[in-house]
C-alpha cells in the first residue's frame, strides 16, 4: 500500500482533538470571582470513572473517523509492478533555441544558459529527438534533428553539449520572433518527413534567452503558431540588471556646422530594470575617456540625447564611452563620419566658365557641395584628349559639336554604361547628335517659336520626373522656352520622349545605348534659348539626372553588427582588417561585400585606396530589461514557463505521474470515505443515546 | 432623638429592604430615601463652642474667658458662673471608603462596594442636614478621591458624584491611605471607614494604630457579602481571586467548613484588634438593611456623647 499524498497523513494526529476535547470536559469550564482567596486552599478537581466509561465508545468512533478521513485524503493506492512502463511514451521532439544575441555577454549569462540547455539535454530519454538552434539576426543550427538520430544513443548529449561549448554570444542584435519561426517550422518538417502524425503535446521548442526587450517579435504577428507545439521559456536573468546603451543619432543635414556646435549626438538609454540612473559620456580612445566626459542622469526606463562637442584639441578620438552602468559590452560606440562621395560631371563645350550667357555657367553652380557628396565638373573643350579621371564621371554633358573621333570615344563610353546628355544648344549639333545615336545624319531644326514655348506633356512616371509628381511640384509652366530645335522621335529608336512641348514637339527624350542611356534635350538652359537655368526645377532634374546616371547613391549613416557592407569597387585585392585586429583579403575584381560580425572601426586597404567604417550594436540590445513571458502569450503562443529540472527530478515527476494515474483508477478513497460516514452514522446514533440514558435513569429513580 | 418605639417598629419589618434600594439608581436618592425621618439626629461634639444649644453652667474659676461670664446670672446670684453650650456644627466627620477590588464581590446582585457608597452617602446627607462639615476619601492602594470636610452648599453634591464614580482600585492597602489622611487631616474629628477588612490582622492593626494615635475616632463599618461568611457556593468552580487575580480550582463543600472557620478567627482577631484601640466595630452584611447601620451609628454616637458629657462635667 503506497500513498499519493502521504503529508495527509499527518491529518492523523487531530485524533488528539476529541481526546483533548475529552479531558477538558473534565476540569469545570466555570470560573467564579471571589473577593479573596486567602482563607481558601486549593483542592484537586473529582473524576468519577462512571463519566469516563460512559464516553470511551464515543471517543473511539470520533477518532476512527479522523483516522479514515485523514487516510482517505492522503490517497492511498496499491502498487503495481508494470506502473513504471507507462511513464515511457511515444519520444518528443524538442528544439532547443539558444539565445546568442549581444545581451547575452552579460556577465554570468552564457554560463547560466549553457548550464540550462545542458539540463534540458539530460533530461531526454532515448526516445526524443533533439535539435539544438542559436540565433541573434540569423538562426544556426548547431545540431539538426537527423545528426541527433545518426548518432549513437550514448553519446547525443555529450555531442550536444560539445557543440554548445564551442558556441559563443556574438554582437548581433535579437530576431526572436524569426528564430521561434525557424524552430517551429523546423518541427513541423519533421511531421512532414516521417509522415506520419505526432502524437499531441510532444513538440516542444525550449527557449533558452534573456527575454531581454529589445528582441524583435514583430514577425510573429503574422504567424500562425502550429497548434500542437509548445514552448517552454527557460529564462536566463542577469544579476546585475543596470544596463545603459549609446547610440548615434543620425546628423541633420546642414550643409555647414556652425562652429561651436555639438559634433555628435548621443542617445543614452537606460534599461527599465536599472538600480543606476549617473552615468558619463565621453570622447574616447577605446579604452579611457578623452578629455572630460559628461555627467548624464537617466532614470531607468528613458533615454537622454546628449551633444557631445569637439573632443580636446589635437586628439581625434573616433569612440564615444559609457560608464557608470554593471555590463561594459554596450558602452562603446564608435564614429567615423561617412566620407562625402566624389562624383565628377565631364562637360564637354568650348564656352568660357565664366560666360554668363553660357551654359557651363549655371551647369557650375548648379552642384552644391554637400557633406554627402561633392559633385566636380570637369569642363573639357571638345577638341581636347580625355584624361583617365575624365572617362571615370557616370555623366556626360555635351552642348557644343564635338569633332568626330571625340563623338567616337563618347559614344563608346556610353554603351559601356555612362549618361550621356545632349543639350541641343544650336541646330549645328544634329551631327554630334546623329554620331552618338549611331547614325549617318539627324536633322535638327531650329523652330520658330511664336511667343514662347513651355513643357506640356511630362511623363511624370519617368524617374527623372518622379521627384516632381506631386501637384504642389508639377507646375512647370513657368518655365518658358524663348527657341528649341525640332526633334522627329522616329529618328531614335526605342527612344521614350519624357517630355514635350506645348507644340506637340519632344522636350526631352530618352534613349538606351548600349548599356548607357542617352539623353537629348531640344533646348538649352542658359537665358537666351530658355528660363530652365533660372528656374526652381533645374537643381533637381539635374540632380534626379545624375542619380539615375549612377552619381549619387543611398547612403547608409551607420552600420550595425551583421550588416554587410558594401566597397567602392576597386582593381586591385582588398585587405580588410576588423576591429580585434584580424585581417582578410578579398579578390579582386569582385564585388566586395564585408560581413560584419563584431563592432568597432573596419579598416579596408585596396591599393592606395583605404576605406574605414564604423559597426555599432544594434541599439536595441542595450534595452536588456526582461521582457514579461505574458508578451509571448499575447502573440499566441502556448508558452509553459517551467524550471530547470534535473534528471532525477525529471524521473519523480515521471513516477508520481504514474502513481496518480494509477491511484486515479484504483479510487481507494472513495471506499475510506464510505466507512467514515458509517463511523460518523454511528457515533451520532451512539451520542443521541447516552444523552437519553442519564434522563431515563433519572426518572426511574424518582 | 430617635424613639425606642421607632425603631423596634422599623426593625419589625418597616425597614428598607437593601436589594429594592440598590435597585434606585441615583445615589443621592438611596441616601435620601435612608436619612428621611432621622434628620434631627443628636450626636455630641468633642469639642465645645458658643452656638445655640445650652448645656450647663460651670462656676468660674480663674484663667476662664471672661467673655462666657453670665451676666444676669450674677444679677441674680452674685456668683460668677461661665455658661456652656453644645456646639452641634463643628463636628468634623471623615467617610473613609475601601473601593479595591475585593470591594467588588457581590453575591446579592449588587456588590459590596455600592452597598458601602450608600452607606457614606447616606451618613453624609444624614450628617449635611445635621449642618455637620463631612468630608470623603475613596482609596484602594492609594488615594483616589478625596474631599476635605465642609458644610457648604454644593458639597454634598461633589461628594455624591465622588462616590458614583466607578472602583478601578486594586489591591486592598490600608498603610499608605490611612498615613496621608493623618497627614491631610490635622483637626481631630470623626473618621468613618467603610472597607471589608480582608487583609491580615497585623497589617490591619499597624494601619488602624495610625488613626487612633492621631486623636480621631474612629468608627469601623465592616461591609461584608453574605456569601463571604457562609462560603453557599454548590458548584465546584475555578476561583478567582479579585485582588491578586489568583486562580484556584474549589469545591465548596470540601472547603467550606475550613473557610468559615478560618473566616470567623480573622473576624474576631479584627474584633479584639478593634476593642484594643478603642475603635468601635460594626459589621454589616450587604443583605441588612442601612438603617440598623445609621441606628448603630447614632447610638454609636449618643453613648459616645454621654460618656463625653459626663467625663467633662
Amino acid at each position: 500500500m503506497s500513498f499519493l499524498t502521504p503529508f495527509f497523513l499527518l491529518g492523523a494526529l487531530a485524533v488528539a482533538l476529541p481526546v483533548l476535547f475529552h479531558l477538558i470536559r473534565q476540569t469545570s469550564k466555570e470560573q467564579t470571582e471571589f473577593s479573596s482567596l486567602m482563607f481558601l486552599l486549593p483542592v484537586p478537581p473529582r473524576v468519577t470513572r462512571r463519566s469516563r466509561i460512559e464516553h470511551i465508545l464515543l471517543l473511539v468512533l470520533r477518532s476512527l473517523v479522523v483516522c479514515l478521513l485523514a487516510f482517505a485524503f492522503a490517497r492511498p493506492f496499491l502498487p503495481k509492478a508494470d506502473s513504471a512502463d507507462l511513464a515511457s511514451g511515444p519520444g518528443r521532439h524538442i528544439v532547443v533555441l539558444v539565445d546568442t544575441s549581444a545581451s547575452m555577454r552579460r556577465e554570468g549569462l552564457w554560463a547560466e544558459a549553457r548550464a540550462k540547455a545542458e539540463g534540458v539535454l539530460r533530461s531526454t530519454t532515448p526516445a526524443d529527438s533533439v535539435a539544438i538552434f542559436t540565433f541573434d539576426r540569423e538562426v544556426r543550427r548547431l545540431v539538426a534533428f537527423e545528426q541527433w538520430a545518426t548518432t549513437a544513443a550514448g553519446q547525443r548529449v555529450t555531442l550536444a553539449i560539445t557543440a554548445l561549448a564551442k558556441t559563443t554570444p556574438g554582437w548581433q542584435g535579437t530576431q526572436l520572433g524569426q528564430a521561434l519561426i525557424n524552430a517551429a517550422t523546423a518541427l513541423d518538417d519533421v511531421r512532414a518527413e516521417n509522415g506520419q502524425l505526432i502524437p499531441r503535446g510532444t513538440r516542444q521548442i525550449v527557449l533558452i534567452s534573456d527575454l531581454q526587450e529589445g528582441s524583435r517579435l514583430d514577425s510573429l504577428q503574422a504567424f500562425e503558431w502550429p497548434k500542437d507545439t509548445e514552448l517552454l521559456v527557460e529564462l536566463v536573468k542577469a544579476k546585475l540588471p543596470t544596463n545603459a546603451g549609446l547610440q548615434l543619432l543620425a546628423d541633420t543635414d546642414d550643409n555647414e556646422r556652425q562652429p561651436g556646435e555639438a559634433v555628435a549626438r548621443i542617445r543614452v538609454s537606460n534599461s527599465t530594470d536599472a538600480k543606476r540612473e549617473q552615468f558619463q559620456v565621453g570622447w574616447s580612445d577605446g579604452r579611457e575617456f578623452v578629455g572630460k566626459p559628461q555627467d548624464v542622469y537617466v532614470p531607468p526606463g528613458q533615454t537622454r540625447v546628449v551633444a557631445l562637442g569637439p573632443p580636446p584639441l589635437g586628439t581625434a578620438p573616433e569612440r564615444v564611452l559609457l560608464r557608470g552602468d554593471d555590463d561594459p559590452f554596450d558602452n562603446t560606440i564608435a564614429l567615423i563620419p561617412p566620407e562625402a562621395a566624389r562624383v565628377s560631371v565631364l562637360y564637354l563645350g568650348s564656352e568660357q566658365a565664366s560666360d554668363t550667357a553660357e551654359p557651363l555657367y549655371f551647369l557650375q553652380r548648379a552642384f552644391p557641395s554637400t557633406r554627402r557628396q561633392i559633385v566636380q565638373i570637369l569642363a573639357r573643350p571638345p577638341a581636347e584628349p580625355l584624361l583617365p579621371t575624365d572617362t571615370a564621371a557616370p555623366l556626360i554633358i555635351v552642348t557644343d559639336t564635338l569633332p568626330d573621333e571625340r563623338v567616337a570615344s563618347v559614344r563608346r563610353l556610353l554603351t559601356q554604361g555612362k549618361a550621356v546628355l545632349v543639350s541641343l544648344k544650336n541646330k549645328n549639333l544634329g551631327r554630334t547628335l546623329a554620331g552618338l545615336v549611331g547614325k549617318e545624319s539627324l536633322t535638327a531644326d531650329e523652330m520658330k517659336v511664336l511667343s514662347y514655348a513651355m513643357l506640356a506633356e511630362i511623363d511624370f512616371q519617368h524617374p527623372l520626373f518622379a521627384p516632381f509628381a506631386d501637384p504642389r511640384f508639377s507646375d512647370f509652366t513657368k518655365i518658358n522656352f524663348w527657341k528649341y530645335r525640332q526633334l522627329t522621335p522616329a529618328q531614335f529608336p526605342g527612344a521614350r520622349v519624357v517630355a514635350k512641348f506645348d507644340t506637340g514637339d519632344p522636350a526631352l527624350l530618352q534613349m538606351p545605348v548600349g548599356q548607357g542611356t542617352l539623353y537629348v534635350l531640344a533646348s538649352g538652359w542658359q537665358p537666351s534659348d530658355s528660363q530652365l537655368a533660372l528656374s526652381s526645377k533645374f537643381l533637381p532634374l539635374l540632380f534626379s539626372l545624375l542619380e539615375q546616371a549612377g552619381g549619387i547613391r543611398p547612403q547608409v549613416t551607420q552600420h550595425t553588427v551583421g550588416d554587410r557592407v558594401p566597397l567602392s569597387a576597386t582593381n586591385a585585392a582588398v585587405l580588410v582588417t576588423r576591429p580585434d585586429g584580424t585581417s582578410l583579403t578579398l579578390g579582386a575584381g569582385t564585388t566586395v561585400n564585408i560581413q560584419t560580425d563584431q563592432p568597432g572601426i573596419y579598416t579596408a586597404v585596396s591599393g592606395t585606396v583605404t576605406q574605414r567604417f564604423a559597426v555599432n550594436l544594434d541599439p536595441l540590445e542595450s534595452k536588456t530589461a526582461p521582457l514579461p513571458v505574458e508578451e509571448l502569450e499575447h502573440l499566441g503562443l502556448p508558452v509553459k514557463h517551467v524550471e530547470a529540472k534535473s534528471a532525477a527530478q525529471a524521473a519523480e515527476a515521471k513516477r508520481q505521474l504514474a502513481n496518480a494515474e494509477l491511484e486515479g483508477r484504483q479510487k481507494l478513497w472513495r471506499w475510506v470515505i464510505a466507512f467514515a460516514l458509517v463511523f460518523v452514522a454511528m457515533e451520532t446514533l451512539l451520542a443521541g443515546w447516552l444523552a437519553k440514558r442519564p434522563v431515563a435513569t433519572e426518572h426511574a429513580a424518582t | 432623638m430617635i424613639s425606642s418605639a421607632d425603631q423596634a417598629g422599623r426593625a419589625q419589618g418597616e425597614l428598607i429592604d437593601p436589594q429594592a434600594l440598590m435597585a434606585i439608581r441615583s445615589l443621592e436618592m438611596r441616601a435620601r430615601v435612608v436619612v428621611e425621618g432621622f434628620w434631627s439626629g443628636i450626636h455630641r461634639s468633642p469639642y465645645h463652642g458658643f452656638s445655640v444649644e445650652f448645656t450647663e453652667y460651670r462656676q468660674y474659676t480663674p484663667g476662664d474667658d471672661p467673655r462666657y461670664l453670665d451676666w444676669k446670672l450674677f444679677a441674680r446670684s452674685d456668683r460668677y458662673f461661665i455658661k456652656k453650650f453644645e456646639d452641634e456644627t463643628n463636628l468634623r466627620c471623615h467617610v473613609l471608603a475601601d473601593n479595591s477590588r475585593s470591594m467588588n464581590f457581590g453575591s446579592r446582585g449588587y456588590p459590596k462596594a455600592t452597598y458601602a457608597n450608600t452607606l457614606a452617602a447616606t451618613l453624609a446627607f444624614f450628617l449635611h442636614q445635621q449642618g455637620d462639615a463631612i468630608g470623603l476619601l475613596t482609596f484602594d492602594d492609594q488615594i483616589r478621591e478625596y474631599l476635605p470636610a465642609r458644610h457648604r452648599p454644593g458639597h454634598l453634591r461633589h461628594l455624591m458624584l465622588a462616590l458614583e464614580k466607578p472602583p478601578g482600585g486594586a489591591a486592598t492597602d490600608l498603610a499608605a491611605p490611612l498615613k496621608r489622611i493623618v497627614e491631610i487631616v490635622r483637626k481631630r474629628g470623626l473618621m468613618v471607614l467603610l472597607t471589608d477588612l480582608l487583609a491580615p490582622v497585623e497589617a490591619l492593626e499597624k494601619n488602624l494604630a495610625t488613626l487612633t494615635a492621631s486623636g480621631h475616632e474612629v468608627v469601623v463599618f465592616q461591609i461584608l457579602d453574605p456569601a463571604e461568611l457562609a462560603f453557599d457556593f454548590a458548584k465546584a468552580a475555578l476561583f478567582r481571586d479579585l485582588e491578586t487575580g489568583k486562580q484556584l480550582y474549589i469545591d465548596p463543600d470540601a472547603v467550606r467548613a475550613d473557610y468559615r472557620r478560618s473566616f470567623d478567627a480573622h473576624c474576631a482577631a479584627v474584633a479584639v484588634t478593634c476593642a484594643k484601640l478603642g475603635i468601635a466595630l460594626r459589621r454589616l452584611t450587604t443583605d441588612q438593611p442601612l438603617e440598623l447601620a445609621l441606628f448603630d451609628f447614632l447610638r454609636e454616637r449618643m453613648n459616645k456623647g454621654k460618656v463625653v458629657k459626663r467625663n467633662t462635667a
